[in-house]
Parts: C-alpha cells; structure tokens; sequence
C-alpha cells in the first residue's frame, strides 16, 4: 500500500489520526449499518463481476451495455438460486426446527463423551463435575435454542432483505459510472494538489481492490482445501459446509468459531457412534486454518493492506468492542483505507512546495478577478 | 432539439482527433479517451507541474500556451506548446521524475490522462491502448531521431 507521497511513512501525528479516524468510523458504523452493508456488497460484487464485464468490453461491447448484461445476468442466475432454495427449504420447513435440535444434541452428546472419558482419566475433572454440568447447561440451551436464537437470527435476516437488494444496483452503477465519479471527485481539487490528489485516489481503488479480491480468492481456497478433506472423510454435505465456514471466517476470530463448530456439529451427529471423526474433522479445521493463517492469508489479503500484525489485533479488538461483529469484520479494511488517505494527506498537506504553488494560484486567480477593479 | 448541447463534446473530440496520439482512434475509441480524461485550467505564470516531481499524467494543450523550461529558468524555455499539442508523455510509461517544469504562458485550457487511467485503457480496451501506444512510440522515435540530428523538440 503505497500513499504516492515522498516515500516516507507518516509521522504520529498522521498515525494518531489515521487511528482517530477509524475509531470514529467505527462509531459511526452502528447507526449506518444499513447502508454500509448492501454498499460494501456492492463493492465486492463490482470487484467479482468486473472480469467478466472486462471480456465483453474486450470483445467490442461498450462498458454501458457490458455492466449492464453481467448484472442481468447475476441477477438471474441469483433469483433463480432464491428460488431452487426457497422451494427446497419450503419442503423441509418442519424439519428445521427438529434439525437444529437434533445437530446441537449430537454437539452435546459428543462433549459429554468427551468430558466423561477426561473424568475417568483426570480425578479432579470428576471431582468438579464438569461433564454433568456441561451437560445440563447444554440441555437446557439447546431446547430453547431455536425460540430464543435461530428465529430472532432469521427475522433480522429476512429484515436485512431489501438492503441486500440494494446491493446488485449499486454495483451495476459503480462498474457503469465508477470512472465519471472518479472525475467527479478530481473536479473539486485544486490545481496544484491535482496529480498527487489522483494518485492517491488511484491507490485507494488499488487497496480496495486488492483485499476484496483478496477476500474472494480466500474463500474459494477455503471452501477447496476444507470440502476436500471433509470429502476424503466421508461427511455429508463437505462442500456446502467448506462454502459455510469459509464465508463465516470473514469474521475474525468469532467466524473461525463458528465455522468449526458447524462442522463439528456435523460430523457428531451424522457420525454419532464415531467420534473419531468429529475429532479428525477438528484437526481438519485447526489445519486449513494453519494453511490459511500462514498460507492463503498472506499470498491474498495479507499483501494487500500490509498493515503491522500489532496494530491490526488490537484494531480488531477496539473494532469488536465499538461496533461488534460488524466491526469485527469491518475494521481491517477501513483502517486499511484510513492508512492511505492519511499517508497521503500527511504527505500532501506537509508538501511546502505545493501549498507555495497553491498560494501563488490563488494570489493569481485573485488578480485576475480583481483586474479592472482598480 | 437539443443537438447544441453536443457541440462542446465534438468539438473536444475533433481536437483530440488531430493529436498525433489519438490520430488512428475511431469516434467510438475517441468518446471512451475523452471519457478518462480530466480538464484543468491555468492561469498565466500558474505552475503545471515541477522538475523533479513524479510525473503521472500526460497534458494536451485545449487552448493557450505552456512553456517547458528548466527549474526557475522560464527566461530560458526549452519548448513551447500550443493548442493541439502535448506533453509529458513519459508519465504513461513510468512515474520517473520530470525532466522540466511546465507553466501556462496564458490561460490555458489542458486535458489531463492519468498513467493508471492508460494503462486501464490498455487493459480494458486492448485495440485502442496498443494504438496510442504506436503513436506515443512513434512520436518518442522521432524526438530521438530529432535530438541525434541535433534539432530538439518539446520536452519533457
């Protein structure tokens, strides 16, 4: 990530800002959450639809007609798949409840086993009773799990409907006029600042890019290198599953949680007088999560934002602490994009030479307005 | 009924149209470089850019006149531009430092391509990019032939 200022970082005042700025960002996230989410759709969506609507210009289609097709095109392969699904989930409807239940009794189940058999081994487990305990507590949770949780969870779903919506039809705008607002914002800049002004806008479309793209291409590595191993093991449904926990791990930290859980989940109730496999399906997590930790991370989001490891977990930390998971999952790229407006502001602002030619633009424009005043 | 309010953008286009860049670009290659190009206006004495910058765009003179001249030297110019001509061409092929600066003589008008914008082009619309970059081959050949014969002309 590259400020297009002098090649020096920027200094601490510029950091205490660039900090300052995402933390009011943050703040700010709760209350425009509605338009923040289908926005940031939007962009993952021009960024992932981009490709093909590239083909079809180099095909000889004017970029109008190209960003219109492909946003056809997804909006009918998408309403298609609403449709398949709402029709399957239809037919299952009274199964889902019963489902829910039955997969977190399989959880339960499997913790149970695995609890009492570290009873039998460790006296002092016994002694505190944590198997009995867990299990109670387990119980109790997962018979009112689908009243107090999963339906409260589907509701505010189904409420979030005509945000998502809105997403598709922002994208189709950005990939038809991103270029026009481009120039939009180029206008408003005075002269002397102007080339430095458009690199640094250059930039940020690069880092934007650059760790949606990244984002996209991890899910995909994901969804491969778990749906593979969850194949090789036997589990039912390996790839949806792979799709499921490589999308929740966009979340850090709590994503990565859930994701296992759901396939532990799985594999325990499917596998109920196996739990070998609930246990091979954790290693089987923990070591896509190495790979993708220490492999996929870095050749796809990580060079993106090039951000301090230090400075990124205790921004997840203060991301979760103000605005939750949506901060969770929104911090690294606003701060990412803080970075560079920051940089770069900090390294046009300090530039004495071009406020001196802004200053002598100004002194001249005001000559000129002011020639037969005399 | 409404034709005078297209005067203005094919007037633009018949002015890039006679640049040697643009000179092989059909009228539907001339819309799309005229949709990526940003106009700016200077006023006599306003500084365009300075000698030693990092240079990323690429200046077509609309209107007025632009003077080439080393830093703090403009009593000694290197080149002159007018209306129809360019400059700054390198910043399309790389983000090296100016060789000059450039200023307005008078209020000039300029049109403004973005190396990042080009190289889009080139990427987007492949036809099109490789044909300005003849052009700009070209036209930086014979600026070398010029400067081996010892006749220059306009920098940088």
């Amino acid at each position: 990530m590259t400020a297009g200022g002098n090649g020096h970082g920027p200094g601490p005042v510029a950091w205490i800002g660039i900090l300052a700025a995402t933390c009011l960002l943050l703040a700010a996230l709760n209350h425009i959450l509605w338009l923040v989410v289908p926005a940031l759709m939007a962009l993952v969506l021009s960024y992932a639809l981009y490709p093909p609507m590239q083909r079809l210009m180099y095909a000889g289609l004017p970029r109008a007609r190209a960003a219109a097709l492909v946003t056809t095109v997804f909006l009918v392969v998408l309403v298609a798949a609403a449709l398949v699904l709402m029709a399957w989930a239809g037919a299952r409807a009274e199964d889902w409840q019963s489902g829910v239940e039955r997969y977190l009794q399989g959880g339960a189940l499997l913790l149970e086993r695995t609890l009492s058999a570290a009873e039998a081994r460790w006296p002092i487990i016994a002694r505190a009773h944590v198997a009995e305990s867990v299990t109670t507590w387990l119980n109790e949770f997962s018979a009112t799990v689908v009243e107090r949780h999963v339906q409260p969870l589907l509701v505010s779903l189904i409420a979030w409907l005509p945000a998502a919506l809105l997403g598709p039809f922002l994208a189709f705008f950005i990939l038809r006029d991103g270029r026009r607002f481009h120039g939009f914002i180029a206008r408003a800049v005075p002269n002397a600042y102007f080339e430095r002004t458009l690199a640094l806008l250059h930039d940020m479309h690069g880092t934007g890019r650059a760790y949606f793209t990244g984002l996209i291409k991890l899910a995909a590595l994901d969804t491969v290198a778990l749906g593979a191993g969850l194949w090789v093991l036997g589990l039912p449904g390996a790839w949806v599953l792979a799709f499921l926990a490589a999308i929740l791990a966009w979340v850090p930290y709590i994503g990565s949680i859930a994701g296992c859980l759901l396939v532990v989940l799985v594999a325990a109730t499917d596998f109920p007088n196996d739990p070998a496999m609930a246990y091979w399906a954790v290693a089987l997590f923990l070591l896509v999560r190495a790979l993708d930790d220490f492999v996929f991370l870095p050749a796809t989001v990580g060079r993106s934002l090039n951000l301090h490891p230090l400075v990124s977990v205790l921004m997840l930390f203060v991301g979760g602490a103000m605005a939750g998971v949506p901060g969770l999952a929104l911090v690294l790229p606003i701060l990412g994009v803080a970075t560079v407006v920051g940089a770069a502001l900090s390294a046009i602002l300090t530039d004495r030479r071009l406020r001196a030619r802004h200053g002598h633009a100004l002194r001249l424009r005001a000559a000129a307005a002011s020639a037969d005043l005399a | 009924m409404l034709g005078f309010l297209r005067t203005t953008p094919d007037r633009r286009l018949e002015e890039l149209k006679r640049l040697v860049l643009f000179a092989a670009l059909s009228a539907r290659e001339l819309q799309i470089v005229q949709g990526v190009l940003h106009e700016r206006e200077y006023l006599p004495g306003e500084v365009i850019f300075d000698q030693g910058e990092a240079g990323n765009a690429l200046y077509i003179v609309r209107t007025g006149r632009v003077l080439i001249c080393r830093q703090g030297h403009p009593e000694q110019p290197i080149a002159e531009h007018e209306a129809g001509s360019f400059f700054g061409e390198l910043a399309l092929l790389d983000s090296g430092p100016r060789a000059a600066q450039a200023r307005a003589v008078e209020t000039s008008r300029v049109a403004v391509l973005f190396g990042s914008d080009f190289l889009s082009l080139l990427e987007s619309e492949s036809h099109l990019g490789n044909r300005i970059l003849l052009q700009l081959a070209r036209h930086l050949g014979r600026r070398l032939r010029g400067t081996l014969t010892g006749r220059s002309e306009g920098m940088p």
